[in-house]
C-alpha cells in the first residue's frame, strides 16, 4: 500500500474531530495568554527576555501533549483500532502516518503559536525586549513550533505504549506542571536532561545549563524518537 | 474463487486457550453462518482471519493468502466486528471517507453505500446521536465500502428492528447470490436459520460441525409427520405394517416418528385411507443446536484425556 492515502485517512480522521482542532487551538491561546501574564510582571534577578515572551509555551505544551495523545488513544477505544488496521494492516505504516498527521500539524501551529506568543510577549514587555536580537527572535519562534511538535509527538508515541489517553495525560500532565518546575527550577545536572528542560532551552536568550538551544532540542527529539518507536513497536507486537 | 481457510488454527491467551486446532473453509455463494456460545472462539477466530490478532499456531487465509498481505485489503474483504468502533463524535460520511481514502476508494462509493444501508438521510450527523440499529448499518456500509468478495460480519442483527433483521437477511441472501463469500456469527438460532446455507459451529475453541444447514438440522432431529384420519385403527395397522412407530393424541392427531411426509403420503393414498390433515413437522436449528450442545456437554465432562505432546 501507498503512503500517502494512508496518511491523507489519518488527516481526516483528526481534522473531523471538534476536539482535535480544540487542542490545536488551545495550544495557540494557552502559549499566548501565559507569556503575556508572565510579560506584565517580570522577574528580576535572572530575567530572560526571550523566555519571558515565550513563558506561556510550559502551559500550551499541555495542549499540544492532549492533541497528541487524543490522536492515538481514540484509536484504542471500542476496537477502532481493529477497523483503521483492517483498512491497513502494515501496521509500522499506519502508525507512521499517525505519527505524521500528529506531528506536521503541531508543527504548523507551533509556527503561528510562536509568531503570535513572540510579537504579543513584545509588545507586552515594551522597552524590556529590546535586547532580543533577530536572530533570537527566529530561532525562538522555530524552537517553539519545534518543541511543541515534538512533546506533541511524544504524547503520541506514549499513547501507543499505554493504549489510554488518561493513562498518557494522567503521566505527561503532573510530570511537566510539577516535576519542571520543582525539579527543574534546581538546574543542572539530570534535570537539564527532562525532556522538557532540554528542549525549553532554545527559548532562552541565554543558557546556563550544559545544552545550548540546538543542542537542547535534539536532546527532546531523541525522547520523542525513543517514545515513537516504542509506540511503533507495541502497535506492531501486540494483538489488536 | 476467494474462500476463506483456517488451518490447524490456535489462539492462547495467557494459559486460556480460546480457539483449538481449528480447521475449515467458508466457500463462495453460500451464507455460512458461524455459531456457537458466548465465549466459544468465534470473535477471536474473526479477528484471526483479518490478521488482527497473532496466532499461537496454525495459519488463516483468504484467498490463499494472509490478510496482512492483500494491498488494499477493504476492496478484498469487508468486516463488521464491533458496531461501537465509530468515534462518536465523527459524522458516519467523515468515518466512512477515512476508511475510503486509505484504500484509494472513492468517495462515490461512500454515498452509495450510505444510501445502501439506509442512512443516507442521517449521514452528517454525529455517530454518537445513532442507535445501535443504525450503528450496526454503518458498520455494514463499511464493510460494504471496498465492494469485496468476502464478506465477514460479527452478530450483524444485534440491536436491529424487525425491519432491519429483514433487511440485513435480504442483504445476506443477496451478497451469496452475487457469489461472495459470506460468513456471519451469530449465537441467535431462528435468525441464523432463515439466511444460513451451510453451519460451521464451535465450542470452547474447538470445531464441532461444519454442514450445511439442511443436513446438519436432519442429522440431529428426527422428522416427524403430523397427520389426522377418519379411520385410526386402520392407519395404525398400516403404519406398524410398515414399521413406523406413532401415537395418537385426545383429539386424534397422529403424530409418526422418523418419518417422511413424501413416504406416508403415499403409503396411506395407497391403502385408500382417507386423510384429513397431513403435515411435515421439520426440525428446526435450535433444537439440532441444542441437541449438539448437550452432547458436546455430555463429551467435555467425561474425564479429560492426558495431551498429546
Amino acid at each position: 500500500m501507498a503512503f500517502a492515502p494512508v496518511l491523507h485517512s489519518e488527516w481526516i480522521k483528526i481534522r473531523t474531530l471538534r476536539s482535535m482542532l480544540w487542542a490545536l487551538g488551545a495550544i495557540v491561546l494557552a502559549t499566548t495568554a501565559f507569556s503575556a501574564l508572565a510579560g506584565l510582571d517580570p522577574e528580576g534577578g535572572d530575567f530572560d527576555p526571550l523566555f519571558t515572551a515565550f513563558f506561556g509555551v510550559s502551559f500550551g505544551q499541555v495542549a499540544a501533549v492532549a492533541f497528541g495523545a487524543t490522536a492515538v488513544s481514540s484509536e484504542f477505544q471500542n476496537g477502532a483500532l481493529r477497523v483503521s488496521l483492517s483498512a491497513v494492516p502494515q501496521r509500522g505504516r499506519w502508525f507512521a502516518a499517525k505519527a505524521v498527521a500528529v506531528g506536521v500539524p503541531a508543527l504548523a501551529v507551533g509556527l503561528v503559536t510562536g509568531f503570535v506568543t513572540l510579537t504579543v510577549g513584545r509588545a507586552v514587555l515594551g522597552d524590556k525586549a529590546n535586547g532580543i536580537t533577530w536572530t533570537e527572535s527566529v530561532r525562538g519562534v522555530v524552537g517553539c513550533a519545534v518543541y511543541l511538535a515534538l512533546m506533541a509527538l511524544f504524547a503520541t508515541g506514549l499513547a501507543a505504549v499505554l493504549r489510554s489517553g488518561a493513562a498518557t495525560l494522567g503521566i505527561l500532565i503532573p510530570f511537566l506542571i510539577l516535576v519542571s518546575f520543582v525539579v527543574g527550577d534546581a538546574s543542572g545536572g539530570v534535570a537539564d536532561f527532562l525532556p522538557d528542560k532540554a528542549g525549553q532551552a532554545v527559548l532562552h536568550q541565554t543558557t546556563e545549563g550544559s545544552l545550548g538551544p540546538w543542542s537542547g532540542l535534539a536532546v527532546t527529539a531523541c525522547w520523542t524518537a525513543a517514545a515513537l518507536l516504542a509506540g511503533a513497536w507495541s502497535v506492531r507486537r501486540r494483538d489488536a | 474463487m476467494t474462500s476463506i481457510d483456517v488451518q490447524d488454527l490456535t489462539k492462547e491467551f495467557g494459559s486460556k486457550r480460546a480457539v483449538d486446532h481449528l480447521t475449515f473453509s467458508v466457500l463462495p455463494g453460500r451464507v455460512t453462518g458461524f455459531l456457537g456460545p458466548n465465549g466459544a472462539g468465534k470473535s477471536t477466530t474473526l479477528r484471526l482471519v483479518l490478521g488482527l490478532d497473532r496466532p499461537t499456531s496454525g495459519t488463516a487465509t483468504v484467498g490463499g493468502r494472509a490478510y496482512a498481505t492483500l494491498d488494499e485489503p477493504l476492496r478484498h474483504v469487508g468486516a463488521l466486528l464491533d458496531a461501537q468502533a465509530p468515534h462518536g463524535s465523527r459524522t458516519a460520511r467523515d468515518h466512512l471517507r477515512a476508511l475510503a481514502v486509505s484504500n484509494r476508494i472513492g468517495p462515490g462509493r461512500v454515498d452509495e453505500v450510505l444510501e445502501e444501508t439506509g442512512l443516507a438521510s442521517v449521514a452528517r450527523r454525529r455517530v454518537k446521536t445513532y442507535s445501535l440499529g443504525m450503528r450496526q448499518r454503518l458498520g455494514i456500509a463499511a464493510a460494504l465500502l471496498g465492494d469485496p468478495p468476502v464478506v465477514l460480519l460479527d452478530e450483524p442483527s444485534n440491536g436491529l428492528d424487525p425491519e432491519g433483521i429483514i433487511w440485513i437477511r435480504e442483504v445476506l441472501r443477496r451478497l451469496a447470490r452475487e457469489g461472495r463469500t459470506v460468513l456471519v456469527s451469530s449465537h441467535l438460532m431462528n435468525e441464523t436459520a432463515s439466511f444460513a446455507d451451510h453451519l460451521v459451529v464451535l465450542g470452547r475453541g474447538r470445531l464441532l460441525a461444519d454442514t450445511p444447514m439442511r443436513d446438519f438440522i436432519e442429522a440431529r432431529v428426527e422428522p416427524r409427520v403430523r397427520m389426522r384420519t377418519t379411520d385410526g385403527p386402520a392407519l395404525r395397522g398400516l403404519l406398524a405394517r410398515h414399521g413406523y412407530e406413532a401415537s395418537e393424541d385426545d383429539e386424534g392427531r397422529w403424530t409418526v416418528h422418523r418419518a417422511r411426509v413424501e413416504d406416508i403420503g403415499t403409503l396411506a393414498s395407497g391403502a385408500g385411507l382417507p386423510i384429513l390433515e397431513l403435515a411435515a413437522e421439520e426440525g428446526t436449528l435450535e433444537q439440532a443446536y441444542l441437541d449438539l450442545t448437550a452432547s458436546e456437554a455430555e463429551f467435555t465432562t467425561t474425564p479429560v484425556q492426558p495431551q498429546e505432546a
